[in-house]
């Protein structure tokens, strides 16, 4: 997927800034200092989206570790110690989920693009080769694959309104798994 | 494999480039030249005040110094160019003094669509009397005078849809009433029919390269510059791209006969008066080439430019049903129409939007390279059903 929020925001922001503000008028103060809180807010969302995943599993790590010693203080309250106990089970569930997601989606991402260019590649080899099976073959497998691929990808951006009848298009929440 | 930042391209790969692709001599130049100032400054607005002095420094070069240019604007419409409305009060030569309403188009630091502005201008020089043109003045193609590549021509009067009417970017999505379509689509067959059947041969069109008869080199030479932009402007490969690219070089067809092909003749780019619906000026002749009528045929008809009717009959271009179409443009003309080489530009066609939206209009964006990069962001969205026709079309012939 190529329409991604970075070059949307990235644009959003050019737009803003060379073409919306210079046309605001000065003595509309609300609408000048609105204006430029959107390109603030726009530029802090480009900054923190690379980060954010990293960022909340930092802290989690960190709520981890200190619900886990926090956890282990002995209280003669009965009250207290139900909150404790509590803390001790959605500590060790919290720990569980933060091992499964040890990886950046970046990663994903990457991996993404690599099996992307790889299978291209085969196919731009095959085609410059005389091994028409072969090239038939990758073909037809990408055909296939893209046929799947596509529908999601038309699903993502539907509300955009470029589909002649949007109703053949499934909602994109029905299509993920 | 070797990771190449495209964004900053070395001058080894530009001419790795070059060798890998024949294409015309004239696009050569102008994607080289793309690729060669990639790395500079991205687009920056331009006060019109600077835009006038350039223009001023153009017609000074090329008419003297007794003119004055008055009532600079800008207008809107477009997803590719920059265009400066103006009036400018002159001798004419042959007419006299008078005050001619003109229009500047220039480009911006890289487009959707990298084209010649010399290609241009000498088309729709050579076209002016074979249908309805806007007259040209003067082109600055190596933007000597302004700030970028550019080029001046009459203002034509007229719209591009009903005043009552709405339609998407690009003017997309027009819908057009019957009485209004009855009245343009005979002309928009007529006028396609002229322009394919119009003998270009004394025209002056030295930025175009003819492609052979009885060959396939216009196939060739057209999917050549395609594939080379994917090569230049792409981010995220596209393993569908990859099988087009390949489907379209197994099945090229041979051209039967070389004509003038607008490359973008549909509803949006021609003006009609609307007090007699008269269509007073084609427009946007930017991808024209010399090349196969099947290539116009092939996307006048995309349903992408079209809608449905009151009875749910699809209208090419909103105008009229595409067997009607077919049969009055054969009518007219008396070329044949082969459906095998539409449908092969079809998919070329395809191809080359899906090239611009998904490649060169995030590449433009990303570096900020325009005047209107949220538009061409915009239209990135479109690239995932372009490519679904493309998947489509490819499975129907094989």
């Amino acid at each position: 997927m190529q329409m991604r929020p970075d070059i949307q925001i990235t644009s959003v922001i050019k737009a803003m800034t060379d073409v919306v503000i210079p046309a605001i008028d000065p003595a509309n103060k609300l609408a000048v200092e609105q204006s430029q809180l959107i390109i603030g807010l726009l530029s802090l969302l480009k900054f923190q989206l690379p980060i954010q995943f990293r960022f909340d599993l930092d802290e989690l790590g960190r709520l981890c570790t200190s619900a886990t010693a926090l956890s282990q203080i002995a209280s003669t309250d009965a009250n207290t110690r139900s909150t404790l106990n509590e803390l001790a089970n959605s500590s060790n569930t919290a720990a569980q989920v933060l091992d499964q997601f040890q990886r950046d989606p970046a990663e994903l991402i990457h991996h993404i693009r690599t099996l992307r260019q790889d299978m291209s590649n085969v196919v731009d080899a095959a085609a410059a080769s005389t091994d028409i099976q072969a090239q038939l073959q990758a073909e037809k497998l990408i055909l296939s694959m893209s046929k799947e691929q596509l529908v999601r990808d038309r699903a993502l951006v539907k509300m955009q309104g470029w589909e002649m009848t949007p109703g053949d298009i499934p909602e994109i929440e029905a299509l993920l798994k | 494999m070797h990771h190449i930042d495209k964004d900053r391209p070395s001058a080894e790969w530009i001419s790795s480039l070059r060798q890998r692709y024949t294409v015309e001599k004239e696009i050569d130049h102008i994607l080289t030249r793309k690729l060669e100032r990639r790395s500079g400054p991205g687009y920056s607005p331009i006060p019109l005040t600077t835009l006038v002095d350039s223009l001023h420094a153009l017609l000074l070069a090329n008419i003297g110094d007794r003119f004055e240019i008055k009532h600079a604007r800008w207008l809107s419409g477009g997803a590719s160019k920059l265009q400066m409305a103006f009036s400018l009060e002159w001798n004419r030569p042959g007419i006299g003094f008078e005050q001619t309403a003109m229009v500047l188009r220039m480009e911006p630091a890289e487009s959707i669509v990298e084209t010649s502005r010399l290609r241009e201008f000498q088309l729709i020089k050579a076209c002016d009397g074979v249908v309805p043109v806007p007259h040209v003045f003067w082109c600055d193609a190596e933007a000597k005078f302004l700030p970028y590549p550019a080029m001046v021509y009459a203002f034509a009067p007229g719209v591009t849809k009903p005043s009552d009417t709405s339609s998407g970017v690009s003017g997309l999505g027009t819908h057009l009433a019957k009485n209004v379509r009855d009245r343009l689509a005979p002309q928009f067959v007529a006028h396609l029919a002229a322009i394919h059947l119009f003998d270009y041969s004394k025209a002056e069109l030295s930025a175009f390269d003819q492609p052979t008869i009885g060959t396939t080199q216009c196939a060739e030479l057209g999917l050549n510059a395609w594939d080379r932009i994917w090569d230049e402007d792409s981010d995220e490969q596209v393993p569908l791209m990859r099988v087009a690219s390949a489907w379209l070089r197994r099945n090229m067809p041979v051209l039967d006969r070389a004509s003038i092909v607008h490359s973008d003749y549909r509803t949006g780019n021609f003006l009609f008066t609307e007090h007699d619906l008269q269509i007073s000026a084609w427009l946007d002749w930017e991808l024209g080439r010399i090349g196969d009528r099947h290539q116009d045929l092939a996307w006048t008809t995309s349903h992408a430019f079209g809608h449905k009717d009151e009875d749910g009959t699809f209208l090419v271009c909103g105008l009229m049903p595409e067997a009607d179409f077919f049969a009055e443009y054969t009518r007219i003309s008396g070329l044949s129409v082969c459906s095998k080489t539409v449908h092969w530009y079809k998919v070329y066609n395809s191809y080359s939007i899906a090239m611009l939206t998904l490649a060169t209009g995030y590449r433009i964006a990303r570096n900020g390279k325009t005047h209107q990069d949220v538009l061409v962001t915009w239209l990135i969205g479109i690239g995932y059903m372009i490519l679904d026709e493309i998947r489509t079309l490819i499975e129907m012939e094989n």
